[in-house]
């Protein structure tokens, strides 16, 4: 395969083009989907393709293939060329690339239990097992245990020289548990997994998880239905953390939108020009690490070739570094920090999360609860939305609990927090040291949308919000 | 269109090879889909780029168990893993009802499905229309400073066959346009956006297209902050096509097991207002999701979802029905994502069907737009909703951010505009509100999701304010 990467690369140059960079991938991806206690779903997919990506005339050009012969690679570096120059027409700036270390090397996951060659059989009892686990009560009416594997073998190379072979192996599992007394419905749900084989699952207890989701769905139809609460301490879990730094720190994080670069589609973001300033609490820093293996969002390169490293977002509430491809870094004048990636061959790259999580502080969580007059407890990430400058933010919980005077009191369901995201920023004001990164699969972003799998987290924190009944 | 490799031999190759393996009964969905794409941004085009999907998706069925598999190899070796995969899956996945796949049926032919001026759209060609609507924008008002959008040129071909008989194909072509315009006054700035979806080339009007998204981030200029509260609120139908979208996302099995159980025990009740109807009919001509056959080969045809503010029917596949009893509605598509795998506008191989509205429609009524704005007291016109979401999916409880596009309505005449605003309510009531329905049917959406739906008043939602 490196020697048809390297043809694909020699012969755009030659046409003309001033950058070239080749994907060559070969993929296994397999889900399986049980609902109350049945395979509904079971999906195994083998595709193998390049994604050519050109520059000509300073504009970019991108073309897939799933026909690897030399002659389809041609034609398909050929379209990717003719788009280009058919764009540089209407371009006002060319695009140009910040240096990287150009680099040859060869990554591979650590998957002790590779999900390819697990025995169906097994891989579908564990998922029915885990799916029986849920049902904890005749009042669980419907289960869901959705398993998911993406397997891939990649070859990058550029123009500039870099080759480089990642192999990756990543799972994750999401289970839901929908409990019903009456009228009242009330459900539950829980994702875990990360890089590696499935190993991952056997080490976290996919069982308890699943007892716990089951148990917990009941034990909502018996709290009460969130108050409406203005301004408030809130103080939330991990789980909740890892949706929340992923919908306002990360997102408005990435270089195209601040360009405003993904205005028709995701939006903007309204901390635009404000780097190096503060806007928020100094027990706030956020980092995104690609660096950190176990993890859903763990890779050394990026898919232009940039090695990973991790980057500071925000460091003691002041805003700091962006994430960047090579253009976005040329245009901000700063460093490429390997936020490239595409879900496919299928797909040019765009600036993406790796791991992004707000950094451990000193306190205990007990601490914080303790030292909570009048508040509310909010526990796992639900359901996001979000403005188009993550400025105003509303995301809801999967329970949450009043706090009256540093203890947890009545169990509340049907809870969201919503805030305005510079305000809650500069509320924060307790950081604990549970640090958690969760798996967080189906980031979309991009046309055609390209959902990708990402790990985000936090520890448990606290900040003013108002608090929603939904 | 040029398809190289000859799908129906390779279709017939790959039943062939799975009855040969052991199999029952043998489903082969061929797919070849071709998507080209010019992004926008800044005034400028950002990247141009394009794919050619083309694989097969197969089920098998096996001792009473089903099994699924997807490859982009269409080689005789590359079918034979794959039916190997889908047999072993079978063997393990034994189902616990009886299960076969879809008898023939006798498609219909739905015009304006296909335009072969879009499937040879030279790229280049693609990528002028394209920047036409940055540059009617740009041309409409020199407060319009700065524009992004996409165009997505899409051609598929599709081979259905299995071993009972079912042998069909169908082809078509779309169009996807869509401009974001922002106006700047000074220190202010707006948004107007506006995004379609063609089946014909002739329908599309790059100019048109930049023009209104112009015109509504000019228009949107010095808005006011909306107070919170209950508004009477019209919906155009970029953003009424979501009262389409959801109820007929909602009236799936599958879904009411996936994500909400909101329409589950309500058939024959009444949910909204007495002339809202709700189709699934692909047989209507020339719309997103218009098409002869499902993607499991059977012919399509018009399911009344909501009839008269009634819940009549939900719609189903093969395998769905089979579970529940029922006769399969003609609404298996392979719709979904699965994170990780490229899925496209067009069609896509890599997944099981499910049971999706493929063409979700809100039958026109007899006001016009104009009627029920000079009809409307006082209220809001809504041209965009953004980041739309059920955030309680089992209660209904609906949130969306109005980016942009919030104009003023006093005494029949849209008189200014909103700042940002969000519109926090629940789906059910909204629907049960609807108090006007005009004719102005159109296509709506955006990011792949549309749907058709004309001008829509509903008499209360509540409004508040988001900056």
């Amino acid at each position: 395969m490196e020697d048809l990467a390297e043809f694909v690369v020699d012969y755009a140059s030659k046409l003309g083009a001033t950058y070239v960079d080749v994907r060559i991938e070969e993929h296994y991806d397999e889900a399986i989907e049980v609902m109350n206690g049945v395979s509904e779903k079971h999906v195994v997919i083998r595709k193998k393709g390049a994604g050519i990506r050109v520059l000509a005339n300073g504009a970019w050009g991108f073309h897939s293939t799933t026909n690897l012969t030399r002659g389809d690679l041609r034609k398909t570096a050929e379209v990717a060329f003719k788009v280009a120059k058919a764009s540089s027409k209407h371009l006002r700036e060319p695009a140009k690339l910040a240096p990287i270390k150009v680099v040859k090397d060869y990554v591979k996951t650590k998957a002790m239990e590779d999900v390819e060659h697990m025995d169906v059989e097994e891989k579908l009892r564990y998922c029915i097992e885990w799916d029986k686990a849920m049902r904890v009560s005749e009042e669980v009416k419907r289960t869901s245990t959705s398993f998911s594997c993406i397997k891939t073998k990649k070859i990058f190379a550029s123009s500039e020289g870099a080759l480089i072979r990642f192999e990756n192996h990543v799972l994750w599992v999401s289970i839901s548990s929908f409990a019903k007394r009456a009228d009242l419905i009330q459900s539950y749900s829980q994702v875990e997994g990360g890089s590696g084989g499935f190993e991952l699952l056997k080490q976290v207890n996919i069982y308890e998880v699943a007892e716990k989701v089951g148990r917990k769905s009941v034990e909502l139809l018996d709290a009460e239905a969130a108050p409406k609460m203005e301004k408030v301490h809130v103080v939330m879990d991990p789980d909740y953390v890892a949706l929340l730094v992923h919908e306002i720190v990360g997102h408005p994080s990435e270089a195209d939108r601040v360009l405003e670069r993904e205005a028709a589609w995701a939006g903007t973001t309204w901390w635009k020009g404000l780097e190096g300033q503060k806007i928020g609490s100094e027990l706030l820093t956020v980092y995104d690490d690609p660096t950190i293996e176990g993890t859903l969002g763990f890779y050394l390169y990026d898919d232009e070739g940039t090695p990973a490293r991790r980057k500071v977002l925000i460091e003691d509430g002041i805003l700091k570094e962006r994430m960047h491809s090579r253009e976005t870094a040329a245009i901000f004048g700063a460093e490429p920090n390997a936020g490239m990636r595409a879900i496919t061959y299928e797909f040019i790259p765009l600036i993406r999360m790796s791991n992004t999580f707000i950094a451990k502080g000193d306190w205990k969580k007990e601490e914080i609860i303790e030292e909570t007059k009048r508040g509310v407890y909010v526990v796992g990430m639900k359901h996001p939305s979000i403005d188009d400058k993550r400025y105003n933010w509303t995301i809801s919980a999967q329970e949450g609990y009043l706090i009256e005077n540093g203890e947890l009191t009545k169990h509340l369901r049907d809870i969201a927090l919503m805030a305005i995201a510079p305000e809650f920023f500069k509320s924060i004001d307790a950081v604990a040291d549970d640090l958690e990164i969760r798996s967080v699969p189906g980031c979309g972003k991009g046309t055609p949308m390209q959902a990708l799998y990402v790990g985000n987290g936090g520890p448990t924190i606290r900040g003013i919000v108002n608090v929603l009944g939904v | 269109m040029e398809i190289k490799i000859d799908l129906k031999e390779r279709t017939e190759k790959a039943i062939e090879l799975g009855l040969k393996l052991g199999a029952s009964e043998v489903e082969a969905y061929t797919v070849w889909n071709k998507v080209f794409t010019v992004r926008m941004a800044n005034n400028t085009i950002l990247e141009s780029k394009g794919v050619l999907d083309i694989g097969m998706g197969l089920r098998v069925i096996s001792g009473g168990g089903l099994g699924f598999s997807a490859t982009a190899d269409l080689s005789n070796d590359g079918i034979r893993k794959a039916l190997e995969n889908a047999l072993n899956n079978a063997k393990n996945r034994k189902l616990p009802f009886k299960y076969s796949f879809p008898e023939p049926t006798k498609p219909k032919k739905v015009e304006k499905t296909f335009d072969p001026k879009i499937a040879e759209l030279p790229e280049d060609e693609a990528v002028e229309l394209s920047y036409k609507m940055v540059e009617s924008a740009l041309e409409y008002d020199k407060r319009v400073v700065d524009n992004s959008g996409e165009l997505d040129i899409i051609a598929y071909y599709i081979h259905v066959k299995n071993s009972k008989g079912v042998d069909v194909s169908d082809h078509g072509t779309k169009i996807e346009a869509s401009l974001n315009s922002i106006a700047r006054n000074g220190v202010e700035e707006t948004e107007g956006f506006k995004a379609k979806g063609f089946r014909m080339l002739k329908d599309f009007d790059p100019e048109e297209i930049g023009v209104k998204a112009a015109e509504t981030a000019v228009n949107s200029l010095g808005g006011e902050k909306i107070e919170p509260g209950e508004y009477t609120v019209i919906l155009s139908p970029s953003t009424s096509t979501t009262l389409a979208a959801y109820p007929a996302f909602l009236a799936s099995p599958y879904y009411m097991k996936t994500f909400s159980p909101l329409f589950e025990g309500k058939l024959g009740e009444k949910i909204a207002y007495d002339k809202f109807t709700v189709l699934e009919d692909p047989t209507w001509p020339g719309l997103w999701g218009s098409c002869s056959i499902d993607d499991e080969g059977v012919a399509t045809q018009r399911i009344p979802i909501i009839e008269n503010g009634v819940l009549r029917n939900y719609i189903y596949d093969s395998f769905y029905a089979s579970m529940e009893g029922k006769t399969t509605t003609a609404s298996g598509f392979r719709n979904g994502f699965i994170v990780g795998v490229g899925i496209f506008p067009g069609k896509n191989y890599v997944l099981e069907p499910v049971p999706y509205a493929s063409n979700p429609i809100i039958l026109p009524s007899d006001w016009k737009r104009e009627e029920v704005i000079q009809e409307t007291k006082e209220g809001i016109l809504l041209e965009r909703f953004h980041y739309t979401r059920l955030a309680n999916p089992t209660r209904g409880d609906f949130t969306s951010v109005l980016r942009f596009g919030v104009f003023k309505i006093k005494n029949g005449e849209i008189v200014g505009a909103y700042k940002k605003s969000r519109l926090v309510d629940n789906l059910l009531n909204i629907l049960k509100n609807v108090d006007a329905i005009a004719d102005d049917l159109n296509i709506g959406g955006s990011w792949g999701e549309y749907a058709a739906a004309p001008t829509i008043r509903i008499s209360k939602a509540r409004i508040m304010p988001a900056e």
